[in-house]
């Protein structure tokens, strides 16, 4: 145990994150080589023209060895060149850029959803534990994680969009558009976050520390809401910056339920032209987000909680 | 444990699905029986819950689809289990580079949102269920390496695993024999949740058209081809659904009740 300087340690934090990109991006290079047989092939059938096969075989660089398409690959993805459509030649970073706006926007109506139900479920299960309410909130939490997002929507939209014609079915240009993806996608993580609220809640009460404030004569509310709320909202908000990037894979299919213009949807209709370059941006892109929440997370930690500078 | 309400009313959960599934076995019927009379049949005395678009009836679909959801789910988990173990455990015993390659391997899966790399693999291997396993024990291993090896590294310089070590037992020998059993209760409580994720996984895969193909049924396909006709037969996107989420939320229940049975935390 020796105490470096919080910098030094974020340091670290941030260089141990290089190995892991450079790990993400060997595999997002080599997904290309998993399709099976020859990828041209795949892509425009066997009985296509040698001439087309051989500029589709250039234009994916598979005409090269396995090291010198790795390289050129990285080079590329640091010059801002990560390859283009082979559907319509259009650059795969320009579109990824024009599609995160769409998913950025759902992401964070999402999260911000899920942390005022997540929060006040958790304290009122702690505050009332054991009793009517902190029961009803743990059916709620174990609901949310089981329900699967994709029949989560359709249900909604069944319910809010066909019966009650309240709100639209799909697209994102709509006024209230964003509602219902927003309550699909937010659904499980406001259920992970209040069942990790109300655990850290009651073991926060239960520290000496509490206790004496409360001996003290301090007001009911206060210690909840001071004393312990500040250590039990640390791992509330550790967790909730690891789930930034989860959101993301979650978008993946909430996008494709309420066809909602993002990167997830283009990830699946990538996939479904068979746009190799295309979805290996998608995943590339998404893969980084989550890396850096990860690394948010762990930073965000080592600044809020001294405790944890002396594990590392 | 059967006096935990959270597990009778596991119980009660699964036992829909799973009587669907016998008496559909029982009565030898199945669902790819395609009958163009019977297109979107409202339900009837002969096809309980209604028919498919393609006149096929729901309920017997269904019953395959719980029980391909369930065989997928308990083979990716068994596979994935049997895999990550071996891993976790050899890089627990030996450390040093065999222990930094094998666990920088899983750092890479875990650089993904599971769902997203089990996407991106089963859209990359092509459509088919063995790529689907494969895809999802891919992404499932890592949780068994992880939980393995910081078991096996605590245990390794116990006193008595030394002592089987000085008599000349084996690694093979003392995984099998003795580090297992005493690792056992954390990788079941791992497994149980393991299943009831696969579980949501293989049928998000499905639903998005990577996973199990038409005309095989599974929970996930069956949602997706529900959805499409959602405006006018409302029904066939709900009973797909409601069967998933009633075995997810079983899975999860005994997985809980699990957890707290054996007293594990993590």
């Amino acid at each position: 145990m020796c105490n470096h300087s919080i910098y030094q340690l974020i340091l670290v934090r941030l260089l141990q994150t290089l190995p892991t990109l450079l790990g993400v991006v060997t595999l997002v290079f080599f997904l290309l080589h998993l399709v099976p047989g020859d990828p041209v092939d795949a892509l425009l059938g066997e009985t296509a023209q040698a001439a087309d096969r051989e500029a589709m075989r250039q234009a994916l660089h598979l005409d090269q060895p396995l090291m010198v398409q790795y390289v050129h690959y990285l080079q590329g993805l640091l010059h801002g060149d990560w390859g283009k459509s082979i559907i319509d030649q259009h650059d795969v970073l320009a579109r990824l850029t024009e599609r995160a706006a769409a998913t950025f926007r759902l992401a964070m109506v999402s999260l911000l959803l899920a942390v005022l139900m997540a929060v006040p479920l958790g304290y009122i299960a702690a505050r009332r534990h054991g009793q009517t309410a902190d029961t009803a909130a743990m059916v709620f939490s174990l609901l949310g994680v089981s329900i699967p997002n994709f029949w989560l929507g359709p249900m909604l939209i069944l319910l809010f969009s066909v019966t009650l014609g309240w709100l639209p079915v799909s697209g994102m240009e709509q006024p209230g558009a964003i509602i219902l993806p927003a309550i699909t996608l937010g659904t499980a993580l406001a259920a992970i976050l209040s069942r990790m609220a109300r655990a850290a809640w009651l073991e926060a009460m239960a520290l000496d520390a509490c206790r004496t404030a409360r001996a003290y004569g301090v007001s009911e509310l206060r210690i909840w809401w001071w004393h312990a709320a500040r250590l039990a909202l640390l791992p509330v908000l550790t967790l909730f910056t690891l789930q930034l990037g989860a959101v993301l894979g979650g978008a993946v299919i909430t996008e494709t339920v309420f066809d909602w213009p993002g990167l997830g949807l283009l990830t699946i209709e990538a996939i479904q032209r068979r746009d190799y370059p295309m979805v290996q941006g998608c995943v590339l892109l998404i893969a980084l987000c989550y890396v850096l929440a990860n690394l948010l997370a762990d930073v965000l930690t080592l600044i809020l909680d001294p405790r944890q500078r002396h594990v590392a | 444990m059967w006096r935990n309400s959270a597990v009778r009313l596991a119980a009660g959960c699964l036992s829909l699905p799973l009587l669907i599934c016998l008496l559909a076995l029982l009565a030898g019927r199945n669902g790819h029986v395609v009958n163009l009379d019977s297109v979107l049949a409202t339900p009837s005395a002969s096809h309980w819950l209604g028919c498919d678009a393609l006149g096929r009836d729901v309920l017997d679909r269904l019953a395959e689809g719980v029980r391909l959801s369930l065989a997928i789910s308990l083979s990716v988990v068994a596979l994935g289990a049997a895999l990550g173990i071996g891993i976790g455990m050899l890089a627990g015993w030996y450390g040093g580079w065999i222990d930094a390659l094998l666990m920088r391997l899983a750092d890479i899966v875990l650089s993904f949102p599971g769902i997203l790399l089990a996407i991106a693999l089963a859209a990359m291997l092509g459509p088919g269920v063995e790529n689907l396993l494969l895809a999802l024990v891919a992404v499932g291993w890592v949780g068994f390496a992880r939980l393995s090896r910081v078991q096996v590294m605590s245990l390794r310089h116990i006193a008595w695993i030394e002592a089987l070590r000085a008599v000349g037992l084996g690694f093979p020998a003392i995984a099998m024999r003795h580090l297992l059993p005493n690792i056992a209760a954390p990788l079941l409580v791992e497994a149980s949740f393991g299943v009831a994720a696969v579980m949501i996984g293989e049928a998000g895969l499905s639903f998005l058209g990577i996973g199990v193909q038409a005309p095989d049924a599974s929970l996930g396909t069956m949602i997706r081809e529900g959805t499409r006709l959602m405006l006018t037969s409302p029904l066939l996107v709900v009973w797909p659904g409601l069967l998933l989420f009633m075995l997810v939320m079983a899975i999860n229940l005994l997985g809980d009740a699990l957890r707290d049975h054996l007293d594990v935390r993590y």
